[in-house]
Formats: C-alpha cells, sequence, structure tokens
C-alpha cells in the first residue's frame, strides 16, 4: 500500500499539471464552442450556430488547410524517410552526425526558420539577390514568394525533424542480421526494402505522418509570414481571438480543425498500415 | 552494406544538411553584416545590428523576461518531469505506456490551439497573466520531453544500488540524493538544458499567455511583421545561440538518441 502511494506521490505533479493546464481548459474550450457573442461578452447558449457557421463560411478554407497538410505531411513523411535511411543504412560513421543536426533543429528555431524564408524567398531576399549577382536571372523572380508553394517549403523545412527521428527510431529496430537472412533467401535489394524495412519503420512512418499533418494544419504563423493572401484555417482561429473577438466562434472553429484533422490522419494511418509483406 | 554509389548516398546527405541548416546559418550571416538589406552580395562584415539590438528599449526587458521564465520553467519542468519518470519505473511496462501516452498528448495539438485554449481558460478563471501564465503553459509541453529523456535513461537502470542503500538503512529520499541522482545527473540536466531550450524558443504559447510585454521570440516577432529588420538576425541569432546551444550539449549529455 505504501508502495503504491509513492508512486502516486511521484506522478501526481504531473498529472495534476495535465489535469489543470490541460483537461480543464480544453473541456472549457469545447463548452464555449457552443456559447453566443454578444457584443463582446460571451453569452452561455447551447447553440450549433458557431459550428454551423464554420462549414458555411470558411469550408473552403478548411478544405485548403487540409489538402496543403497533407501535401506538407506527405512529402515530409517520404523525404523524413529517405534520411532516417540514410543515417541507417548508408551513413556509416557520417550517420551520428547527421542524427544530431536532425535532433537539433528539431529543438530550436520555429520562429527563426519562418523568418529566415521570408528573407530568402522575398523579392529582394537572398536567393534573387544570389541569382541576380551570378547573372543568372535578369530580374528578380516574384513568384518565389507569397504564396502556397513557400508555406510548403517552409513547413516541411521546420517539420523534417519531426518525421525523420520517429521513422530512425523504428528502423534502429532492424538488424543486419536480417538483412543478410534476407538476401542469402534470394531477395533482391527491393524486396527486402519493401518487405522488411518499410514494413518494420511503419510504426515510425505513422508517428511522424500524424505529428507532420496536426501541426501543418494548425499552423497560423507560416502562412501569415510567408504565405501573403494563403488563407488558412489557423490564420482564421487567430483573428477570432484578436481583432474579431469572437472567441466561442474561435472555439467551434478550433474544434473542427482538429476533428478533421484526426479523421484525415486516421485514414492516412490506416493506408499506411495497408503496407505488408507479400 | 551497399557500397555500390557512395557519392549519390554523400550528395543526397549534403542536400538534406543544407535544406536544414542554411536558414538558421543565414540568420547568424547576416546578422553580421551592415546593409540594411538581408541579401547578397555581403560587402562588409560588421557589429552593426548588434548595437542596434543593445540600444533598443524594448532589448532588455525581453532577454530579461526569457532568462527568467526559461529558467523556472526549466527547474520546474526537470523536477516535476524527473518525478514522473521515477514514478513510472515502478509501474508495469503497459501502466507505464499508458502514463507517458497520457502525458505526452498535449504535444500532439497545434501550439495555436493550446495557446488559445490557455487564453481562454487564464480569463474565465481570472487568473492574472503575464510571466506566470506563460511559465505555467509552457510546463504542458516541456514535461513530456524530461520523462521521455529522464525515463529512457532510468529503464536501464540497476535498482539493484539503491535497494542496498535502503537494507543498508537510507531512508527513501537520502537514497534518491546520495544514489539515483549521481548516477542519472548528466541524463537529468540534459533533459533541464532541452527544457530550457524549448521555452527560449516558444513563440506562439508565449504569445497568447503573455498579456504584455516582450520575451525574445515575441520581440522578434514584432520587428518582423510590419518591416524586415536585420535587428532581427541579431536577436535571432542570441535566441539559436542559446537553444540551439543548450540542445547540444544536453544531446551530448544525456545521449539520448529519439
Amino acid at each position: 500500500m505504501r508502495e503504491h502511494r509513492t508512486t502516486a506521490l511521484l506522478l501526481a505533479p504531473a498529472m495534476t499539471i495535465f489535469a489543470v493546464l490541460f483537461v480543464v481548459p480544453l473541456a472549457y474550450f469545447f463548452v464555449i464552442s457552443f456559447w453566443r457573442k454578444v457584443l463582446f461578452a460571451m453569452r452561455p447558449d447551447f447553440s450549433f450556430a458557431n459550428y454551423g457557421k464554420v462549414f458555411d463560411q470558411h469550408w473552403s478554407t478548411l478544405l485548403f488547410t487540409l489538402g496543403l497538410a497533407l501535401i506538407v505531411a506527405a512529402l515530409t513523411t517520404v523525404f523524413g524517410f529517405g534520411y532516417a535511411y540514410l543515417v541507417r543504412f548508408k551513413a556509416g560513421r557520417w550517420g551520428l552526425p547527421l542524427l544530431f543536426v536532425a535532433m537539433i533543429t528539431l529543438f530550436g528555431g520555429y520562429l527563426m526558420k519562418i523568418y529566415s524564408w521570408m528573407t530568402i524567398l522575398g523579392i529582394k531576399g537572398v536567393l534573387n539577390s544570389a541569382l541576380l549577382g551570378l547573372g543568372i536571372i535578369d530580374e528578380p523572380l516574384s513568384w518565389l514568394f507569397y504564396n502556397p508553394g513557400a508555406v510548403v517549403v517552409t513547413l516541411i523545412n521546420f517539420l523534417l525533424p519531426f518525421t525523420i527521428l520517429p521513422i530512425y527510431a523504428s528502423m534502429r529496430g532492424i538488424t543486419d542480421i536480417e538483412l543478410e537472412a534476407a538476401r542469402d533467401l534470394g531477395a533482391g535489394s527491393w524486396r527486402s526494402f519493401s518487405d522488411i524495412v518499410v514494413p518494420r519503420s511503419q510504426t515510425g512512418i505513422m508517428a511522424g505522418f500524424t505529428l507532420a499533418f496536426l501541426l501543418a494544419a494548425g499552423d497560423y504563423l507560416t502562412p501569415q509570414l510567408v504565405g501573403g493572401k494563403v488563407n488558412m484555417i489557423g490564420v482564421q482561429i487567430v483573428a477570432q481571438f484578436g481583432g474579431i473577438f469572437d472567441w466561442p466562434m474561435g472555439a467551434a472553429m478550433s474544434f473542427v480543425m482538429l476533428g478533421s484533422s484526426f479523421a484525415v490522419v486516421f485514414v492516412a494511418v490506416s493506408l499506411i498500415a495497408q503496407w505488408r509483406p507479400r | 552494406m551497399n557500397r555500390r554509389s557512395p557519392t549519390l548516398w554523400r550528395g543526397i546527405a549534403a542536400l538534406y544538411v543544407i535544406f536544414l541548416l542554411s536558414p538558421l546559418v543565414l540568420v547568424v550571416l547576416f546578422a553580421f553584416t551592415s546593409r540594411a538589406q538581408s541579401a547578397f552580395p555581403i560587402e562588409a562584415f560588421s557589429l552593426l545590428w548588434w548595437g542596434t539590438m543593445l540600444s533598443d528599449p524594448k532589448f532588455d526587458p525581453a532577454l530579461g523576461n526569457s532568462l527568467v521564465i526559461s529558467g523556472w520553467v526549466g527547474l520546474i519542468a526537470t523536477v516535476v518531469g524527473t518525478m514522473a519518470a521515477l514514478g513510472l519505473t515502478r509501474l508495469d511496462a503497459r501502466r507505464a505506456r499508458l502514463v507517458t501516452a497520457i502525458l505526452c498528448l498535449p504535444l500532439m495539438l497545434p501550439p495555436l490551439v493550446l495557446g488559445v485554449t490557455l487564453l481562454t481558460f487564464y480569463s474565465w478563471a481570472h487568473v492574472p497573466m503575464g510571466r506566470q501564465t506563460v511559465i505555467m503553459s509552457q510546463l504542458l509541453f516541456t514535461v513530456p520531453f524530461v520523462v521521455l529523456v529522464v525515463y529512457a535513461r532510468l529503464r536501464n537502470f540497476d535498482f539493484r544500488v539503491v535497494e542496498s542503500a535502503r537494507d543498508l538503512g537510507a531512508s527513501p529520499l537520502r537514497a534518491f540524493f546520495t544514489v539515483t541522482l549521481p548516477i542519472i545527473r548528466s541524463t537529468v540536466v540534459g533533459a533541464a538544458l532541452i527544457a530550457i531550450s524549448l521555452s527560449v524558443d516558444d513563440f506562439i504559447i508565449t504569445y497568447f499567455t503573455i498579456s504584455g510585454g516582450f520575451t525574445l521570440p515575441t520581440f522578434v516577432f514584432s520587428m518582423i511583421r510590419t518591416a524586415l529588420t536585420p535587428e532581427a538576425n541579431a536577436v535571432g541569432t542570441l535566441i539559436l545561440t542559446m537553444t540551439l546551444g543548450a540542445t547540444f550539449v544536453a544531446l551530448w549529455l544525456t545521449r539520448y538518441r529519439g
């Protein structure tokens, strides 16, 4: 009994933080999504009007956001898989430094990366000035910046470590012995790739894709700073808490975004699970 | 194993590293130039923007806030996270996995949603917003990382040494401070540095929960949302030095590999 009490005591602070700062705020946020804004105050209510309005007025933004997040998550997962594959199977003694690069860029520089892409892609920016200086172009390329492509590149740059690390973690479980055994049994390199490497990395692929999708769909700073007129649902949510001051609406939009994101992730993860050894 | 085309693999690896690191390298590079634009050609290297940064009246309070907030977050997240990791080792594997997954749930939500959720919560609960709310909010995503890192270390920890200390009459607390902690110290310090680096780097949650005043990232944001000024490169370099430096030392100390 004493033993159990110690365990509970040790876990209590972390669980308290989780309950008080995550569960309670999220529950309250869910409740107010059914309230109404009257002038600049919130009035308790039980109405689905906010949810109706989200689908009515923001459905195109929502679809665009999910589509863009899907492209970003798919590309980031593929590139992240490539990097993890390189680290685990091809890089030899360079594997550890490469892994370090991924881990270091995971923990720092979110805002600075977005800012840097603004300076790289801008009309008077790094890329244009370099290309002009090298005489490759005669006038600055304006299509580099303020468009969905710039948002996709910036998001991939920031999310890549989030897919590399879980995929690498699951690839670490694959032993060279398994691959050699497969080769000795006559499997070609594609066969052992598709029957051993991919299936054994599946949990990492799913985790990486999920993280990349959720973070891309919920980002608002990238579209705001490098997207120009690119409108994502996150930008609209922030607007409800800034100028528009309609918190119930912002709450409803957040839950629609989360719900639809989880639905896409669920489908995508089920599809990834379809890849099985023949 | 495959030695067919090492040059090709090396080329791909180089492209990846350039893509991952060049945005960060460029921020640092342009912090030391004199032009009003982050662009080539670089005419001269100078400390001009560092002077601008230091004489900016908003800089000192922003740096102060960042240091105070990340200090507290590092301390609290490390104590709470290490306690939780110790608690996890006392559970069976299935329960430990479940509790870890629960504690990591806040990492699954976009920071934007966490930020606005906390903002509405504080205003509802009449919690005065400022540094204290930023510290509380940042615990949500720093504690899970501390738990993951310390728990990973404790899983291959030989608890027989602790039992010996207990058999010799040491109280549980004393056994922890004289036996367990010295053995796992570098991991705990590393976990603290990761928490600090996540805290210094955080923009979104800070932005929604600070209400007034700046931290280094929100200070940078105030500079770049209107017009780009290379002063942002100098402040950015400072942020990157703190976060990447802390992470680098942390990885070296913890030998944590994902």
